[in-house]
């Protein structure tokens, strides 16, 4: 009796566990970013991009393909791919602040972009 | 159900009369007073602007357009107009909201917490951003004052001091000796008097091939002296001489008369003369008490508050920053990160985390430039460098090319970012 008590106990948290890490992806930008922290982190790739889509010799960031920002940025990151400026903007962005940017960059079009 | 007394009536009247001769200005919101159009100032105000947390924003500046001082020696170089280096603020008013005032600050009381104009008027504030950029320590070298500089200028404000350099090369004699005075640390744009000789030195290349650069520095290295130096050899041999602080005793006097630069050993005459003086922190910074002994202004490495004065916020190349330089770039990213922390302050919200950078292209000819990038992190009561990534000798020239092609396509947009 006490054994299968606690089987169940334990399967029910597996459960719980479960759906939480499942709340815990589905909400994964808005639980780890605030409303301001894309914007934050995409004024300072604004630096040196245009977030306006234009494009005078330092390529545009906004629009892009979001998982493949966030692979370029890892690259950048890990030096795999070359580039000291971006190797130090990826070096200075924790992963989950890399994640936040590429989706906020992603998400960004000539008409949404606010700075 | 109201009804209208003539009391009630006369008093609405009177207050919309008020708001009429007031600039429409919405009293219910925070507001953020930004002192200075430049870089700090220009970025702070359109970052609180377009926080999207609806600030009362007013960005005072006498100036109707800014020249930047990144990229004007190429325009001493004859690479670049200098209509091309000029900007206009009709954007931040226009397309942000920002409040722009055409007017000096000549006095700001903390404990009212207003600022007041040479104009007349006085604008109150929540929260005060003071973005003075430098001043010249005009004395330091005995008999350079604001007269000498008409004859010697220093160029370091992009404006008629740039113009009036260039007329001066433009007009000298082939085999002349141009003659740069190099300040002592801490100075505006470490790499800049040695990019200026890199880009006069291509410049007297093509016209003036005998002509000499001669640098009297007050230091005895200077930032990238290796990149530099490489450069000289290969772009412009024999032309370009720096002489560090140890050998001549640094620039003591000059006579504007003459154009001659007096070190303790030997005078030098010099056809066009460049004297780069000391510096400090703007003069509003020293007169509102925000500079301390040093000249220049102690802040909170994360939020850029100053010390010496709760409630005033200020960036830029005044403030002492730890190991950041005081560069264009440096100013921007202080000016983002104090913006975010105001917000966070007047709104309630988190405070940011800091993320500070400082990226500078340095132009060594027409098609060689080089870059740094380094990150930055407070840390205690100071901001220490965390990650440092800079050129190399030896790199390939369709790398120098494809850096100088960034440093075009950086100009566009950096400028954007603050102005635009």
């Amino acid at each position: 009796m006490i054994a299968a008590a606690t089987r169940r106990t334990i399967a029910l948290s597996s459960v719980a566990a479960i759906v939480a890490g499942a709340i815990l992806l589905a909400t994964y930008h808005s639980a780890t970013a605030g409303p301001d922290d894309g914007a934050q982190l995409a004024a300072l790739c604004a630096s040196c991009h245009r977030l306006d889509g234009r494009d005078q010799g330092i390529p545009t960031i906004i629009g892009r393909d979001e998982q493949d920002l966030v692979r370029t940025m890892r690259a950048y990151k890990s030096g795999e791919r070359e580039g000291h400026i971006m190797r130090a903007v990826g070096l200075s962005l924790s992963d989950a602040e890399i994640a936040t940017v590429a989706h906020y960059l992603a998400t960004q079009t000539h008409k949404t972009t606010r700075p | 159900m109201k009804r209208w007394t003539r009391r009630a009536f006369g008093g609405l009247v009177a207050a919309s009369l008020l708001t009429a001769l007031r600039p429409a200005r919405d009293q219910g919101k925070p507001r953020v007073v930004v002192i200075g159009g430049g870089v700090g100032g220009a970025t702070a105000a359109k970052y609180l602007a377009t926080s999207g947390h609806n600030l009362d924003v007013t960005l005072v500046e006498p100036k109707r357009r800014y020249a930047t001082c990144f990229f004007s020696n190429l325009y001493l170089a004859g690479l670049r107009s200098f209509e091309s280096l000029t900007h206009g603020y009709e954007a931040l008013a226009q397309r942000h909201g920002v409040n722009v005032i055409h007017d000096s600050a000549t006095m700001i009381d903390p404990a009212a917490k207003t600022v007041a104009l040479t104009g007349g008027g006085k604008l109150s504030y929540d929260r005060l951003i003071v973005a003075p950029g430098i001043a010249f320590k005009f004395g330091a070298i005995e008999g350079y004052d604001e007269a000498a500089a008409t004859v010697m200028p220093h160029a370091w404000n992009a404006g008629p001091q740039t113009i009036l350099l260039r007329r001066q090369l433009e007009s000298m004699e082939d085999g002349g000796v141009f003659v740069i005075v190099a300040p002592p640390n801490p100075f505006r744009c470490p790499p800049g008097p040695y990019e200026r000789a890199s880009l006069v030195a291509y410049y007297f290349k093509q016209y003036k091939p005998r002509a000499k650069i001669l640098i009297l520095d007050a230091k005895d290295s200077f930032f990238e002296q290796d990149l530099f130096e490489d450069a000289w050899r290969r772009h412009y041999p024999g032309m370009i001489e720096w002489l560090p602080a140890q050998f001549t005793g640094g620039v003591t006097a000059v006579d504007a008369t003459t154009r001659s630069t007096v070190t303790s050993g030997e005078t030098f005459k010099a056809a066009v003369a460049n004297v780069i003086p000391p510096q400090m922190a703007g003069h509003l910074a020293q007169q509102a008490g925000l500079a301390d002994h040093s000249g220049w202004c102690p802040v909170d490495p994360a939020t850029f508050e100053s010390t010496r004065q709760p409630g005033i916020h200020v960036v830029g190349d005044a403030i002492i920053a730890g190991q950041m330089p005081k560069s264009a770039f440096v100013a921007n990213s202080q000016a983002k990160l104090c913006a975010f922390a105001i917000v966070a302050a007047l709104t309630g919200g988190k405070p940011p985390v800091a993320h500070l950078f400082n990226t500078c292209f340095t132009l060594l000819a027409a098609d060689d430039a080089v870059s740094d990038a380094i990150v930055f992190k407070p840390a205690g009561d100071t901001i220490k460098i965390s990650d440092i990534f800079l050129s190399k000798i030896g790199e390939s020239a369709e790398t120098r090319r494809q850096a100088m092609r960034e440093a075009n396509g950086w100009y566009d947009a950096f400028t954007h970012d603050m102005l635009g």
